[in-house]
């Protein structure tokens, strides 16, 4: 199991990748404040479950997966060497590692996809499990609702997260979220659960909770992790203060486990800037060597590549 | 009857109807492969809207006939993820009229995942429905058309009953998503020879319905009863249609149509959906391009009229008819008589 250490590295590397992939693409979706909902949610999956992270920067789940770093940078460069070739949005993950792919160009599509995932675990009397994650924004469509209803009545292994950062891109969640997105589980007579997104332990007990609920046979949960995000919506959007004003700004997550792992004398602050450090080193790298890779040519382009 | 399908009944045929040829189909693929199996609304049971899943769920039980809530979008987005993972599901719109509301799922994703994954990822998911003029007279609206146009999504329309059997063993082992449409007015029409057991038509091949040396006329669905009482008509007149049953929209075959249009030098195409935008509009764009020159008229095309498909005996007078067909037909050989 990972260890507390090894989440805030995973954290520290989501937040370095992140910022520097916001240098590189201005329409990348920054992650900063949100890392502990995308590794507490997905940590504790095995290698054969299926992952369906919501599309603000997932890197960081297909890296706990076993994606390479530098071909993760070559696709948001929209090199050959990315694991789609190229081909869809640069946040969609390598399909080889279990995640689910995103390819459709709007939202709560992949709630579908996801669901499906586990509906063939179930049909094919496997106990392996999803785990989908969204946002809070995504819990108004209609997927959000026909899926859990049928994943419910179905009782699939699923797990639901909702990375609740607040904003649908410039409207506050107060324009479009009359109720909170867990008391909705009441609605499908499935457990629902609210958990602290800053605090990546307990996001990670709460969904291995719903992960071992799943995995014996007894349904989805539908999870609200309550989250900030401290950028804009993409990277070159800038959120002021005047739109800001009145939201509460949540601690930042690295910072909480940070405080914690000292408390606990799990890791020194030397230690501490040692992981910040070589994440930083380890992205640099990657981003050579994604920089040096090929453009994408015909071959990518795939004109007989549309039927399998 | 297709000339594809056996003339003489083989060894081993039995007379079905379309809808049972289908149903047919798919219970031989779920006997012969367990990672099958069906998702719908009433297919339990009651056996399925106009009994199209009858007997399904007594012999395969409810692991493997799944009713679904009434919920288009998570019923087809969860049969694609399913599909992804390992399992090879078919799942029932009941009616075309009910896949605008599965859209997101049937052109944002399912025609998209192989390509976009770089080829990693495969989709072997059929979607059933139907669609048209019916006994029941419910839902006629025909969108079949619009998926046509998106690559990555194979679309067939069988029109007989061995064609019904060939081409859903042929969708359920295909590793593609496949819209199979089932023309409502042909479901429990005239029964036909159906070949028993592992029978397969290709997809994206059409079948000469009929041969003839004067005029081509391309169908798919429920047109091509209405064509072979049109040609019997022009025949008595001294002119021989020939008839070509696409039986796929996407991908179609055509080579057949061109070579025969190269013979005939003359087309009329016949479809029970509108004719604006209609997938006949590509057949016709296609023969334009590769034979404008060979062409001695112009080409003809019927469809419904421009209005959406009115309810009870409006309705007749909205859809095309064999009379239009001949009338089309007479249109190409006007001023060029053979």
């Amino acid at each position: 199991m990972t260890d507390a250490r090894e989440l805030f590295r995973w954290m520290v590397v989501a937040r370095t990748l992140g910022t520097t992939l916001c240098t590189l693409n201005v329409r990348w979706f920054p992650v900063e404040g949100e890392e502990a909902v995308h590794v507490g949610s997905f940590v504790d999956l095995r290698p054969d479950d299926a992952a369906a992270p919501h599309y603000r920067d997932p890197f960081v789940v297909y890296l706990m997966r076993g994606a390479e770093l530098w071909r993760l940078i070559a696709q948001v460069l929209g090199k050959s060497a990315g694991y789609n070739k190229g081909r869809s949005v640069a946040f969609n993950g390598p399909f080889h590692l279990g995640v689910v792919p995103w390819v459709a160009g709007d939202l709560g599509t992949t709630i579908g996809t996801a669901t499906g995932a586990a509906l063939a675990f179930k049909q094919q009397r496997s106990d392996r499990v999803c785990v989908c994650s969204f946002g809070d924004g995504t819990a108004n469509r209609g997927d959000f609702h026909e899926n859990i209803n049928l994943a419910a009545i179905w009782r699939l292994p699923i797990v639901y997260v909702c990375q609740n950062n607040g904003w649908a891109i410039s409207q506050r969640a107060d324009s479009y979220l009359p109720a909170p997105v867990a008391a909705r589980a009441a609605g499908y007579g499935i457990p629902g659960r609210t958990v602290d997104g800053q605090d990546v332990e307990a996001v990670r007990a709460v969904v291995a909770e719903a992960i071992e609920r799943a995995r014996s046979g007894d349904g989805p949960t539908l999870i609200d992790a309550v989250t900030y995000r401290r950028q804009g919506h993409w990277a070159g959007h800038i959120v002021s203060d005047a739109d800001r004003a009145g939201v509460v700004e949540r601690p930042d997550p690295i910072d909480v486990l940070g405080a914690r792992l000292l408390e606990r004398g799990l890791a020194t602050q030397a230690e501490m800037r040692q992981i910040h450090e070589h994440a930083a080193a380890e992205i640099v790298a990657a981003v050579e060597r994604a920089r040096a890779a090929a453009e994408v040519g015909d071959a990518e382009l795939g004109l007989d590549d549309v039927f399998a | 009857m297709s000339i594809d399908a056996p003339v003489k009944a083989p060894v081993g045929s039995r007379r079905l109807t379309h809808m049972e040829a289908v149903v047919e189909g798919i219970a031989l693929e779920m006997r012969r492969d367990t990672r099958v199996f069906l998702i719908g609304q009433d297919i339990g049971p009651f056996g399925g809207s106009m009994q199209g899943a009858r007997g399904l769920f007594e012999e395969f039980g409810p692991e493997r006939v799944l009713e679904a809530p009434i919920s288009e979008s998570a019923m087809v987005g969860s049969a694609i993820g399913a599909a992804l993972f390992g399992s090879r599901p078919i799942v029932e719109v009941s009616f075309g009229e009910f896949l605008p509301a599965a859209m997101n799922q049937l052109i944002n994703q399912a025609p998209n995942l192989h390509y976009m994954t770089g080829g990693a990822a495969r989709v072997p998911v059929v979607i059933r429905t139907r669609v048209g003029d019916g006994p029941y007279g419910g839902h006629p609206q025909d969108y079949v058309s619009w998926f046509a146009h998106v690559p990555g999504l194979k679309v067939v329309v069988p029109a007989t009953p061995p064609d019904a059997k060939g081409l859903m063993v042929a969708a359920i082992r295909d590793d593609n998503p496949v819209l199979f449409v089932e023309p409502m007015s042909l479901s429990h029409a005239r029964r036909a020879e159906v070949p028993d057991g592992d029978y397969v038509v290709p997809l994206g091949s059409a079948s000469l319905a009929r041969p003839g040396r004067d005029v081509t006329l391309v169908v798919w669905g429920s047109m091509l009863p209405l064509a072979m009482q049109a040609a019997a008509t022009v025949s008595s007149e001294g002119a021989e249609v020939e008839i070509i049953d696409l039986r796929s929209l996407a991908p179609w075959d055509s080579r057949m149509v061109i070579d025969s249009v190269r013979r005939t030098r003359r087309l009329v195409i016949a479809h029970e959906t509108w004719v604006t935008g209609s997938f006949g509009a590509e057949v016709a764009a296609t023969v334009a391009g590769v034979a404008r020159l060979e062409l001695l008229t112009p080409i003809q095309r019927v469809g419904a009229a421009p209005i959406p498909v009115p309810s009870g005996p409006l309705r007749a007078r909205a859809l095309p008819t064999s009379a239009q067909i001949v009338a089309a037909v007479r249109a190409t050989l006007e001023g060029s008589r053979p």
